[in-house]
């Protein structure tokens, strides 16, 4: 097992010194280890979830995601039914789904948010069902409705999946970016020139379906959306280009993810820091709005 | 005479409604093809299942074997003008392997001015897609589905949301690319006069193939009306001289343009 603790000790020391040098009291929270944990798990998933959300918002897949975080619930009832590790069980259930609705989606003469919602409604349906049989399984429900910012921090094997995770998604990203903006773009027309639609269509689907799932673990069920669009969108309101708008969600979901944990953290806010993130980014989007107004203020 | 594309009983149904009934057809190699029908002739829906969009049986065989380089210029592109996408990035994203946040190869940009000049669009290339009109959108469109330098340039409607002189300019723009380039051009649409003016072979469709053939061979009253409907008889005009407008100057362009 990898020892992480010279990471956390460079980030102990680099809050250290920004602390002396601001004299901002405010960043003394980032000694405690829990605080390092939560925040390499967060610089690792921030960044994936707005390269992702910015395809999410090309493709209006944000009803996707919903769909994927939603079959958590299943996932956590399969695992306990069966006696499985639940990670292992909500992974393995999202990505049968996330796969199956890009394979329904792409035959289906049904619309896209139709077939999704088929799904949505088949995966919470199921897992009500079966927790309504079992009592018990209630509390791990509820333990990813509104997610844990240190249940990866506090894995070791988890946070290492994570950056391979990272590893991967940065691969593709570099790869197939400017291909998945011709898809976005019209896939009719992308397919017609060569580009293998059907190829990143289904890769992008599993990698998402994975931040998807990590994202619930960290924020919750509720929040995993919010995550993938907000900093996309906030990113679509002040790009003027394709390159910029990955530039500024990686930026803005970046920036969230860190104030929105050290606010979460301080004595007077003491607040769910999953919610907090998500409250950051949308300040963010708000002042964008502002931006693209007095930009184009003719548009209504 | 060598067949680019060849259709051999295509039969679409969608829906249980039969929308191509066994449609055989050649398209000559270098040629510039029209087809031609009435609305809901199916024209569209055979280009789709030429591009693999639509589920069909029969064959359709390329002389270019399985992944000919097409070329595809749609007649109304569904996109999400929100898209802070640059003309250049359009024209880049197909072509360049670097993820366009590390910015524009200096080559990939280069190709995309040379090719927007061509079609006299280069003052477009900082313009956002989303914010292009309807005539700026169709020769961007037009150089995409050239920059791979297509060996079949497939056009739906072309002239559709272009005034009459833009439709016609955009024909004469196609006559000299397809000179200099030799693709064989396949295009969808209703002017008859353009497709007088600017192609060499057509085929009359509707849900069937009523005639095909050297353009103004085919052209005539028995099979536009046919194709057309009773109205075409009626009329009782001779074709394409009456039938078809004027403004393209035909049949210049047809004898310069010949391919076969």
């Amino acid at each position: 097992m990898i020892d992480l603790s010279p990471l956390y000790q460079t980030i102990a020391d680099l809050f250290a010194f920004l602390a002396n040098t601001t004299h901002c009291r405010a960043l003394d929270c980032m000694q405690a280890r829990f605080m390092q944990q939560a925040l390499l798990g967060l610089l690792l998933l921030a960044p994936m979830a707005a390269a992702m959300g910015v395809q999410v918002v090309n493709f209006r897949m944000a009803f996707f995601s919903d769909a994927i975080s939603h079959s958590a619930f299943a996932g956590v009832a399969i695992g306990l039914l069966l006696a499985q590790d639940v990670h292992l069980t909500m992974v393995a259930l999202a990505l049968v789904i996330g796969l199956a609705i890009t394979s329904v989606g792409r035959r289906s003469s049904l619309s896209t948010d139709t077939v999704i919602g088929v799904f949505f409604a088949a995966v919470v349906a199921f897992g009500l069902a079966i927790v309504s049989r079992e009592p018990n399984i209630v509390r791990d429900v509820q333990m990813f409705l509104f997610g844990d910012i240190l249940t990866i921090g506090r894995d070791e094997n988890l946070i290492l999946w994570e950056a391979l995770l990272f590893v991967a998604l940065l691969a593709f990203q570099v790869i197939g970016y400017n291909r998945m903006l011709y898809v976005g773009l019209n896939p009719v027309l992308a397919t017609a020139h060569r580009v293998r639609t059907r190829f990143y269509q289904y890769t992008y689907a599993a990698l998402l379906t994975l931040v998807a799932i990590f994202a619930v673990w960290t924020v919750g069920v509720f929040l995993v959306t919010a995550l993938l669009i907000v900093p996309a969108a906030t990113a679509r309101n002040l790009a003027r280009s394709a390159g910029g708008m990955f530039w500024w969600a990686i930026v803005v979901g970046l920036t969230s993810a860190v104030t929105g944990l050290i606010i979460s953290a301080q004595d007077w806010a003491h607040t769910a820091t999953g919610a907090t993130v998500v409250l950051v980014a949308v300040v963010w989007f708000a002042g964008s709005c502002v931006v693209a107004a007095m930009r184009c203020p003719g548009k209504r | 005479m060598e067949t680019a594309v060849l259709f051999d009983n295509v039969t679409v149904t969608l829906g249980g409604v039969q929308i191509l009934s066994g449609v055989t057809a050649a398209v000559p190699k270098g040629s510039s093809a029209a087809i031609i029908g009435p609305n809901g002739a199916g024209k569209t829906t055979l280009l789709l299942a030429l591009l693999g969009q639509m589920p069909f049986s029969g064959r359709i065989v390329m002389d270019h074997g399985d992944r000919p380089r097409l070329g595809y210029v749609p007649q109304v592109l569904d996109f999400d003008r929100g898209l802070p996408v640059t003309v250049l990035d359009a024209m880049v994203m197909g072509r360049q392997r670097r993820p366009l946040w590390f910015g524009h190869a200096r080559k990939r940009r280069d190709e995309a001015v040379a090719l927007l000049a061509r079609i006299k669009a280069d003052h477009l290339v900082s313009r956002r897609l989303g914010a292009l009109s309807g005539g700026e959108l169709q020769r961007v469109l037009l150089a995409l589905a050239l920059q791979d330098r297509p060996e079949v340039l497939i056009l739906d409607e072309p002239s559709a949301g272009v005034d009459i002189s833009g439709g016609s300019l955009l024909c004469e723009l196609l006559d000299s690319l397809q000179i200099e380039q030799g693709f064989t051009r396949i295009m969808v649409t209703h002017d008859l006069s353009m497709v007088a003016a600017h192609t060499d072979y057509c085929i009359c469709l509707n849900r069937k193939v009523f005639g095909q053939g050297p353009t103004m061979e085919t052209l005539t009253a028995e099979i536009l009306a046919a194709t057309f409907g009773v109205h075409f008889g009626v009329a009782g005009l001779d074709v394409p001289q009456q039938i078809i407008g004027k403004h393209c100057d035909w049949p210049r362009h047809q004898a310069e343009h010949r391919h076969d």
